[in-house]
């Protein structure tokens, strides 16, 4: 063994296809895992990642086959020790932790007896009260808040990170001293995965725990780890402490990894200037609550208030960008800025006309100018029709050509779009996700419309099919006079193209800015607490350890009275609790609802407060 | 819990609701008369007209079905037409003899009935169980090994084997030929083993389908291929978690089939005259036994809500993120 | 944390990924060797079925009194070529009679199924994708009907009525279509929630163009793909009602009269009762094994594609 302090060394894994005798999914890895390090490892999709995780602890099984090498943890070499000996040290002495929290337990059992059940199954002779107790005490050192409760619950109830927070437990309880943790932040929203990162640190220091931390996302890794090995293919291309590794890369692949890493704040980098122009839509105070019937109950309704008072205007020919985390009702208003939902109160104005005044007919003619491009390119296609079926069906439901005009027309979109028009009696199937994203374009462009709303379209491609996505929606918009909209959680793409920029909390939209305000000076507090967890390897203005959050959002069925955000804002005042405060505009055409901001509003209702 | 029962109590009240209509309907308007069904072919007719006029034949089918339901809510599912209280069919008698107006009442010939029905269904229940439960989960932990294969063909097997034709070859093998078991009438819990056993082959199949696919399918999932790298034992993975999750479907099963499981048990027992419900159902529309067949089909379909809200708790009560 | 580097070179297209889904479910059905064995025994007795009662000079009614309870082939001393499975107590041709039985059973099951689908699919399509009140009413309704056994509404309703084939057909697909309409309501649920559903909506699509033009041909074929099951399970339905004394009427044979027949004479000439149940049994085991290898194909198919 090279390093003496090594406690899991690995020495020329390979593993491979048990069909295919040359495939080699892990090819010839080698390294060692010393106490209490933490030891980074960078790859893509599809490089290998969890096959090479799952393979350190003998875990994996057909198709896959190991193909030489092998893993010793202390003495012993893992790969071929009896399974009764194994299982002394997997999920003992080897924590692992998965990508996919949600689905890691059992959803029948509640997790404290899973937890229970774990530690009992590698430490037979602890009694189910010693292993309650552990089980509780781990669940405090992760600060899961009212762990007692929490025991008894079943994994549907708790949210992502709170569940990821639970399989860190169930690895750690059994106090191991490695720990691998595989893309343990990558289901989750960016403010739970900076919390549960943060979490990890604190946590390696209480347990002395060596982890091998696997991620897609460099900036996380490098925030973390003692040294970090980039992964491509099955091999391991380059290995350096993180600042060597960012500041010298010596790898072609570890240079164009870098590379490609999208820059938010820097001195070359800014967003784009918000135009001036009339507005195309205007959205007035809209409301969207869902009642949902309680568990159990025969008619007592949960009122879940997904949308709760936005007002929004989009002016032609600009990006607006809408950004939040899951659950603050992005999705719901997407649903009722393409009038898929009606907004139960408040309008929404599509070229000074009140959709909510439109008759059916009317209403069908009019949607031919807004038009909705759907987040994944996969499920949003029909899969029984060809290419230029499903462009030309949006021109045949409103009757606007038929036969040869119609075929004109859908070769004319598709070259727009940079489809190859022999695809036109292709199906879908095969298709790369960037070209069907075309055709999703391409179905929405043949009815000239003047709004288009980009749900979360982006997200599913690659960095290299998006830059090209943007070039196609920034050329489109020169020679349609195309506005968009994007909705998403992509911090980074939204710094790039939007010209202006709202973030939502708890349905709300609490602050609406220029790109550069928002990103170098936002006012509201959750701004910059979302912008301190956008994971990055600029230099970051918003430090997360002084802007991160605890804890999650509040439920949209128990919404809190006053500001609705106070419960996690650090800066809440007394006020804060009694009065919600208004949109207040800013200088330079923002707005942003936050008492710390608006003065006047608080110094008025201390006024109205007094007077009463 | 308790507004749960209340929503499906009512839910149940109006299926049952639909059902009784819609039996009283079809036995009202389809031909023959019940008045002089009942009181036999060589009656007079100022007999038979003055039998109508009693049993309220005359008044428009709301009427009667109005009193029907008010009849129904004190318990009482009327008279049989033929059965006397006494026991015999009342066979060609005179329509004057005075044993014609002692007719049994159909819930006693129900209630009479049940116990036997159940002890058969759940011997039944019970054989399938010991069947299909080492075949279904052995299937579905080696899906294309040869457990799968055996228990596919054990499947198509038993499920093309019409159970009628079963039950008369099982009955003249084991007790015309064998002398083993007892197999027509009921004189003692051993006549209930070989019906029994041929309603379970007609259960079985479903059983065993229904296991494989959801055992094989639980297999996949990440809380099942991770639990060996969170350091459980396969036993343990499989014993207290995929068949715990797989069971779940196998419930749903059991109430959305309960309907044909009925229909078979109806044929077992006329197969081997087993004094159950199904016999008494099946004599009753071979004789047009009106207020017999209207009271099984009520009593069934009450059953049938009452075991489908037992078994939508059950499924609940083992994974609670299922509403009930 | 948003994982933006994905690889996304175009897929090379195999030919097997070009295929639409039924396409697959039929190649990876053909492909099992139980559809193959199911495939085969059932064409040759359908063959056999359309063919022998046609060609043969004997009349499956016709009673001869002098070749009463001739023993099947090899069976007994009596037997004779010219009855392979021997003949009854009237002294008619016990093959012959199965095959025209087998006839009718295919025939009503089949006929019997058609009803059950289109009945029960349209009626589950619209309560899934219109939802709200009709959901509710379709929905009530299929419960009520669930709740009664079929058999019971089968034997009430042809106890009154003169049971014919059409009339059986009829009688069992209307108490079978409960069980369509809920599969087809919940595929249609499924479907209505899908992207590409949405997408149409936005283009301004409307219901009926989506029920017809998508949620349709989705949701049908794979329904449909599996009915050979109910084929069978309708003609053990028949043979029952014929067994009862329900289905089609002597002197006409059908599986369940012969077996009802044979019943009497089990212990002389057992195979009265027996013969008519082994054809039927290896149809029946035919069908099954068909629709298990097409169930699997399916559910393999669409795993795949989810």
């Amino acid at each position: 063994m090279a390093d003496n302090n090594s406690i899991l060394s690995v020495r020329n894994l390979s593993v491979g296809l048990e069909k295919d005798p040359d495939a080699r999914i892990i090819d010839d890895i080698s390294f060692d895992l010393g106490g209490g390090k933490v030891l980074g490892l960078i790859g893509e999709a599809g490089s290998g990642k969890t096959v090479l995780a799952r393979a350190l602890i003998n875990g994996i099984g057909s198709p896959l086959i190991y193909r030489g090498g092998d893993v010793h943890y202390q003495d012993k070499n893992i790969l071929t020790i009896p399974i009764n000996e194994l299982t002394k040290i997997r999920g003992n002495s080897i924590g692992y932790i998965g990508s996919n929290p949600a689905g890691a337990l059992d959803p029948t059992v509640p997790i404290g007896g899973q937890i229970v059940e774990k530690l009992r199954s590698v430490n037979p002779s602890m009694s189910r009260k010693q292993a309650t107790d552990r089980a509780l005490e781990v669940l405090t050192a992760v600060r899961i808040p009212s762990p007692e409760v929490r025991f008894h619950e079943y994994p549907f109830q708790f949210s992502g990170g709170m569940m990821q927070r639970v399989m860190i437990v169930d690895a750690l309880v059994t106090n191991p001293s490695v720990l691998i943790a595989d893309n343990i932040t990558q289901a989750l929203d960016v403010t739970v995965a900076a919390q549960i990162i943060r979490l990890i640190q604190d946590l390696r220091d209480q347990f002395s725990t060596a982890i091998l931390f696997i991620s897609s996302s460099l900036p996380v890794v490098e925030t973390i780890a003692d040294e970090v090995m980039v992964l491509q293919q099955g091999k391991i291309v380059e290995q350096a402490t993180p600042k060597a590794l960012i500041t010298k890369p010596k790898h072609e692949y570890t240079k164009s990894l870098l590379s490609r890493l999208p820059r938010i704040w820097g001195k070359d980098i800014k967003g784009p200037d918000a135009v001036e122009t009339p507005n195309l839509m205007s959205v007035e105070d809209v409301h969207r609550t869902y009642y949902v019937r309680k568990k159990g109950t025969f008619r007592d309704m949960n009122a879940v208030q997904a949308v709760r008072g936005v007002s929004l205007d989009i002016r032609e020919g600009e990006n607006i960008g809408v950004v939040g985390e899951s659950g603050c009702g992005k999705s719901t208003l997407t649903r009722l800025l393409a009038w898929l939902e009606e907004p139960q109160t408040g309008t929404i104005k599509f070229n000074g006309q009140d959709l909510s005044a439109l008759d059916q007919k009317e209403l069908t003619k009019l949607r031919q100018q807004f038009q909705l491009l759907l987040q994944d390119p996969y499920s949003s296609l029909p899969s029984r029709m060809s290419v230029g079926r499903i462009i030309a069906e949006p021109l045949l439901i409103h009757g606007i050509a038929e036969g040869t005009k119609l075929k004109e027309r859908v070769r004319a979109a598709m070259t727009e779009v940079g489809l190859d028009p022999s695809l036109e009696n292709q199906l879908t199937v095969g298709l790369s996700a960037g070209q069907r994203q075309r055709i999703n374009i391409a179905r929405a462009l043949v009815l000239e419309p003047k709004l288009m709303i980009l749900d979360e379209t982006l997200s599913s491609l690659d960095q290299v099919e998006q830059s090209k996505l943007f070039e196609l929606f920034d050329k489109l918009q020169k020679t349609h006079g195309f506005t968009y909209i994007f909705i998403s959680h992509d911090m980074a793409l939204v710094r790039k193209v939007c010209h202006r920029v709202a973030v939502m909390y708890l349905g709300r939209i609490v602050e609406l800015a220029e790109n550069n305000t928002l990103f170098e000076n936002p006012a509201h507090p959750y701004s910059r607490a979302l912008l301190s967890a956008v994971p990055t390897l600029d230099v970051h203005p918003f430090k997360s350890d002084e802007y991160l959050l605890e804890g999650e959002p509040p439920s949209p069925v128990h919404i809190p009275p006053g500001c609705s955000y106070r419960t996690r804002c650090p800066l809440a005042l007394e006020i804060c609790n009694r009065i919600d405060p208004k949109a207040t505009m800013l200088a330079g055409g923002g707005q942003v609802s936050c008492h710390l901001v608006d003065q006047d509003q608080q110094a008025q209702s201390e006024q109205a407060a007094t007077v009463t | 819990m308790l507004s749960f029962l209340t929503r499906r109590l009512f839910q149940g009240a109006i299926v049952l609701l639909i059902v009784t209509f819609a039996i009283f309907t079809l036995l009202r308007v389809v031909p023959g008369d019940p008045a002089r069904l009942i009181v036999g072919g060589m009656a007079p007719d100022e007999v038979v007209v003055q039998k109508a006029e009693e049993l309220g034949l005359n008044d428009p089918i709301p009427v009667q079905f109005i009193r029907y339901l008010g009849d129904l809510a004190q318990g009482d599912l009327g008279n049989s037409f033929f059965r006397p209280k006494s026991g015999a069919t009342v066979g060609a008698a005179a329509f004057d003899d005075p044993s014609r107006d002692e007719r049994a009442e159909v819930r006693d010939l129900i209630f009479e009935r049940i116990p036997l029905t159940l002890q058969l269904a759940g011997l039944a229940v019970v054989f399938a169980l010991l069947m299909s439960f080492p075949l279904g989960v052995a299937a579905g932990l080696n899906p294309g090994r040869w457990q799968d294969k055996l228990a596919f063909f054990t499947g198509s097997v038993f499920v093309s084997i019409p159970n009628f034709w079963l039950g008369i070859v099982l009955a003249q093998l084991f007790s015309v030929q064998l002398g083993i078991l007892p197999s027509l009438g009921y004189k003692g819990f051993e006549y209930t083993i070989l019906p029994a056993f041929v309603l379970a082959v007609g259960i079985s199949p479903f059983i065993i389908r229904t296991l494989s696919v959801s055992i094989a399918g639980v297999m996949q999932e990440e809380f099942i291929n991770v639990a060996p790298l969170r350091g459980l034992r396969r036993a343990r993975i499989v014993a207290a978690h995929a068949i715990r999750n797989a069971s779940i479907p196998l419930l749903n099963l059991f109430g959305i089939q309960l309907g044909s499981l009925l229909g078979v048990l109806l044929v077992v027992e006329l197969i081997f005259d087993y004094p159950g419900l199904g016999r008494l159902t099946i004599n009753a529309v071979l004789q047009r036994d009106f207020p017999i067949i209207q009271g099984v089909a009520i009593f069934i379909s009450a059953a049938f809500v009452f075991i489908n809200i037992i078994v939508d708790l059950a499924a609940s009560y083992i994974d609670p993120r299922l509403e009930y | 944390m948003t994982d933006t580097t994905s690889t996304s070179a175009t897929p090379q297209l195999t030919p097997a990924e070009l295929r639409t889904p039924m396409q697959r479910m039929l190649r990876e059905a053909l492909s099992r060797t139980s559809f193959k064995v199911g495939f085969g025994m059932f064409l040759a007795l359908l063959f056999g079925a359309l063919i022998y009662p046609e060609i043969s000079s004997i009349d499956p009614t016709k009673m001869a009194v002098r070749s009463r309870h001739i023993p099947p082939l090899f069976l007994g001393e009596k037997w004779v070529w010219a009855h392979p499975l021997g003949t009854d107590h009237l002294g008619r041709d016990l093959l012959l009679r199965c095959l025209v039985g087998l006839r009718y059973s295919v025939m009503i099951g089949i006929c019997t199924v058609i009803l059950m689908f289109v009945v029960g699919c349209a009626l589950g399509l619209i309560s899934g994708f219109k939802g709200k009140l009709t959901d509710t009413i379709i929905m009530r309704i299929t419960d009520a009907q669930l709740s009664i056994p079929m058999i019971i509404l089968a034997i009430t309703i042809l106890g009154i009525s003169r049971p014919t084939a059409p009339a059986i057909i009829l009688v069992l697909g209307l108490a079978g279509w409960p069980l369509y309409a809920r599969v087809a309501r919940s595929a249609a649920l499924a479907e209505k929630r899908k992207e590409y559903i949405k997408g149409q909506r936005v283009l301004g699509a409307s219901d009926w163009r989506i029920i017809t033009l998508f949620v349709a041909p989705a949701v049908l074929p794979p329904i449909a793909f599996v009915a050979v099951l109910d084929v069978a399970a309708i003609m053990i339905f028949e043979s029952i009602l014929g067994f009862i004394g329900l289905g089609i009427q002597p002197p006409t044979p059908t599986f369940g009269n012969i077996i009802a027949d044979g019943r009497k004479y089990l212990i002389n000439s057992w195979w009265i009762a027996t013969m008519p149940g082994v054809f039927l049994l290896f149809t029946l085991t035919s069908l099954n094994l068909m629709g298990s290898a097409m169930e699997n194909a399916r559910n393999n198919v669409l795993k795949g594609a989810a």
